[in-house]
C-alpha cells in the first residue's frame, strides 16, 4: 500500500467516523482541525482505523499520536511486516 | 506548620527555599529541592506518614528497574502489576474500606437489620495521597507503553513523587512531559521568579480575599440548610461555586507560581470552567489533569480491553453501527465518571456529585443534541448565535451547580432534601430585603465580595485572550509597580487571613 493509498483509504474512515463527507485529511491534520475529534471521538476512531487496516496500536501510540502523519507512519510500518 | 500555602510559617519556609535554591551550585538543586520536599512533608504535620510517599516511590522504582531489564511482555506486566496492586491498594484501603463498610451497613439499617453493621476503620490518610499515588503510576503505565523512559536514580523518582508545591492537592503530573525539568539545572532568572511570585499574589487573592468570603455564607447556610430554605440556597450553592472554584484554581495559582520561580514549569490545572458552553467543554477546563489521568489511564484502556472489544460488536449488531457504538461508550463512560467521583473520596455525594450526575449529564446532552438541532432548524434559529452560546454558558453552570450541591453538602442524603427545599420553598423576598447580609457578609463585606469577583470576572475574560502578566510587563513601570501593589494590598487589607480565620483550608487537600 503506498502512502497515497493510506490516506485516502484514512478519508474514507474520517468520514465515516465523524459522519462528514466534506473531510479530507493530511499530513497535519490535528484533532483541532475536525470539530467532532475529541477525546470520546478518538478511541473510536482508533478502532475504526484498526479495523480497517487490520492492525493494532498500542496504547502509547493512541495518546502520544500528535496527527494524522504520524498515524500514517504507524499504519504504514505495521502494515509492511 | 499549617499544611497551608497562605500560612505565615509556610511563606517563610518557601522565602528560605527560594534563597537557598538559588546559591547553592545548580547540581545540587534537585538534591536540595527533594529536602525541602521531604521537610515540607514533615512539618506539615504528617510525621511519621511520610513513609506512605517514600514507600510508593519505592515500589515504583523496584517496577521500573523491572522494566528497565527486560523486553519479556510478561515480565514487564508483572512489573506493572506489582505497583497497581501495591499503590492502588493502599488507596483502596486508606481511602475507601469505609466507603465499602458504609454503604453495607446503609443497606443493613435498610433491611432493618442494624445489629449486623460492622464498624468502620479509623485510618491516619496521609496528605496528597490522590496525587501522588497518580503522578507516580501514571509514570509507571507509560514507562511499561514505551513512552518515558524509566528513572534510574531512586532519589530523582522520590523528587518527583513528593515535589512539596503539587505534593498536596496537585496539578497530577505527567512525568514523560514534566519530568526532566526536575534535574535540570536552573540558572537565576529574574523574569520567571518575579512572574512566579505574581502568579502567587493572584492565587492569594482568590483563596484569601474570595474564596474566604464565599465561605461564611456556605458554611451558614449548609450547616444549617433547614433554616435556610428556597432561594437561600440557590445564593448559597453558586457561592459556593465560587468558593471552590477561587479556592483550587487559586491553590493551583500558588503550587504553579512557586515551581515557576524554580524553573519548573507544573501543567495547568484550570482554563476559566464557568465560561464553558457544554458539560463535557467544562471536563476539559476544570481539573484538567484528572481528566487527562482519567482518559490515559481509566478510559481508553478499559475500551480497549476484549471485554469492552466484544460488547461493542455485540451491541452494534443488535443496535446498529451508530447506536451500538453508543451504547458500549456510555457503559465505559459510566465506569468513568464512577471512578472520577469517588477518586475524590469514599463517599456516595461524591460519587454523585462529581460523578454520576456528570454522566448522567453528558449522556443525556449526547441523545437529545440531535433532536434540539433538529427543533432549532425547523424555528430557523441560528445554533450559534452569541446569545444562545450565553445561555448554553448558564446552562452549564446551572448544572455544575447541582453537582456542587452533592459535593459540599454533608451527605448525599442531606443533599438531596436541600435540592427539594430549594425547588419547592418560594421565598425570593430574601432576595431584596435584606436577608442576605445576615448570612456572614454585611453590606460593606458583601460589596467587597461583589468587586472581587468582578475583577476575577474581568482578568478571566483577559486570560482568554492570551497571558495578562505579560500584558501588564509591557506597560510603563509606573503602571505596573500600580497594578501589582494595589492588589497586594487589596489582599493584605481585605484577605481573610491570620489565627482567627484559619478556614483557609484548602478543600482539594483532604483528597
Amino acid at each position: 500500500m503506498t502512502r497515497e493509498e493510506v490516506f485516502a483509504t484514512l478519508n474514507e474512515v474520517f468520514q465515516d467516523v465523524f459522519d462528514d463527507e466534506s473531510i479530507t485529511v493530511n499530513e497535519e491534520t490535528t484533532a483541532d482541525d475536525i470539530e467532532d475529534w475529541d477525546s470520546l471521538e478518538h478511541i473510536n476512531l482508533i478502532a475504526a482505523v484498526e479495523q480497517e487496516f487490520g492492525m493494532k496500536f498500542t496504547m502509547g501510540q493512541v495518546v502520544t499520536m500528535k496527527n494524522v502523519g504520524e498515524m500514517a507512519d504507524i499504519i504504514m510500518s505495521q502494515i509492511e511486516d | 506548620m499549617p499544611a497551608n500555602f497562605t500560612s505565615f510559617y509556610f511563606l517563610c519556609f518557601y522565602a528560605i527555599v527560594l534563597f537557598i535554591y538559588y546559591i547553592i551550585p545548580r547540581k545540587m538543586q534537585w538534591i536540595f529541592l527533594l529536602f525541602a520536599s521531604a521537610a515540607f512533608y514533615l512539618f506539615t504535620g504528617n510525621g511519621i506518614l511520610i513513609l506512605y510517599p517514600v514507600a510508593a516511590s519505592l515500589i515504583a522504582y523496584v517496577s521500573l528497574r523491572l522494566m528497565a531489564g527486560t523486553e519479556d511482555v510478561k515480565k514487564r506486566r508483572l512489573a506493572l502489576l506489582l505497583s497497581v496492586i501495591f499503590l492502588i491498594g493502599a488507596l483502596v484501603v486508606l481511602k475507601y474500606i469505609n466507603f465499602g463498610i458504609n454503604t453495607v451497613n446503609g443497606i443493613a439499617s435498610l433491611l432493618g437489620k442494624a445489629e449486623n453493621m460492622i464498624a468502620p476503620f479509623h485510618f491516619l490518610v496521609p496528605l496528597g495521597i490522590s496525587f501522588y499515588t497518580f503522578s507516580i503510576l501514571g509514570y509507571i503505565v507509560d514507562v511499561y507503553n514505551k513512552i518515558a523512559e524509566p528513572q534510574k536514580n531512586f532519589f530523582k523518582l522520590a523528587l518527583y513523587g513528593m515535589y512539596f508545591p503539587s505534593i498536596l492537592s496537585g496539578p497530577i503530573l505527567r512525568y514523560r512531559e514534566d519530568g526532566e525539568q526536575f534535574f535540570a539545572p536552573h540558572p537565576f532568572d529574574y523574569r520567571q521568579v518575579t512572574f512566579g511570585m505574581q502568579r502567587m499574589v493572584w492565587g492569594f487573592f482568590k483563596v484569601l480575599v474570595i474564596s474566604e468570603r464565599m465561605n461564611l455564607i456556605v458554611n451558614t447556610v449548609y450547616d444549617n440548610y433547614a433554616q435556610y430554605p428556597g432561594a437561600y440556597i440557590w445564593i448559597a450553592t453558586v457561592c459556593y461555586a465560587f468558593q471552590l472554584y477561587t479556592n483550587f484554581s487559586g491553590s493551583m495559582d500558588i503550587a504553579l507560581g512557586i515551581s515557576q520561580t524554580f524553573g519548573i514549569y507544573l501543567p495547568e490545572n484550570f482554563e476559566t470552567p464557568f465560561f464553558s458552553k457544554n458539560i463535557s467543554e467544562y471536563w476539559r477546563r476544570w481539573h484538567i489533569t484528572l481528566g487527562v489521568w482519567m482518559k490515559e489511564y481509566v478510559f481508553y484502556p478499559l475500551l480497549r480491553t476484549a471485554a469492552f472489544t466484544n460488547l461493542g460488536k455485540k451491541l452494534r449488531k443488535k443496535f446498529g453501527k451508530k447506536r451500538g457504538k453508543q451504547l458500549t461508550t456510555f457503559l465505559a463512560m459510566f465506569i468513568l465518571w464512577f471512578t472520577v467521583g469517588i477518586w475524590h473520596e469514599g463517599d456516595w455525594k461524591f460519587v454523585i456529585g462529581s460523578g454520576l450526575l456528570h454522566w448522567f449529564y453528558i449522556v443525556s446532552g449526547e441523545l437529545l443534541t440531535p433532536f434540539f438541532q433538529k427543533i432549532m432548524e425547523k424555528l430557523g434559529i441560528n445554533s450559534k448565535s452569541r446569545w444562545l452560546d450565553a445561555l448554553r454558558v448558564l446552562r452549564t453552570f446551572f448544572l455544575v451547580n447541582i453537582g456542587f450541591v452533592f459535593f459540599r453538602a454533608a451527605s448525599a442524603t442531606d443533599a438531596w432534601n436541600m435540592l427539594k427545599s430549594a425547588v419547592s420553598i418560594w421565598n425570593p423576598q430574601i432576595l431584596v430585603d435584606g436577608s442576605l447580609f445576615m448570612l456572614g457578609l454585611d453590606v460593606i463585606e458583601a460589596v467587597i465580595a461583589l468587586v472581587s469577583l468582578l475583577i476575577l470576572w474581568i482578568i478571566s475574560r483577559l486570560q482568554q485572550k492570551g497571558p495578562v502578566r505579560e500584558r501588564i510587563e509591557k506597560r510603563k513601570l509606573p503602571v505596573r509597580f500600580l497594578i501589582w501593589y494595589a492588589l497586594l494590598f487589596y489582599i493584605i487589607l481585605l484577605g481573610y487571613y491570620g489565627p482567627e480565620y484559619s478556614a483557609a483550608e484548602f478543600i482539594y487537600q483532604g483528597f
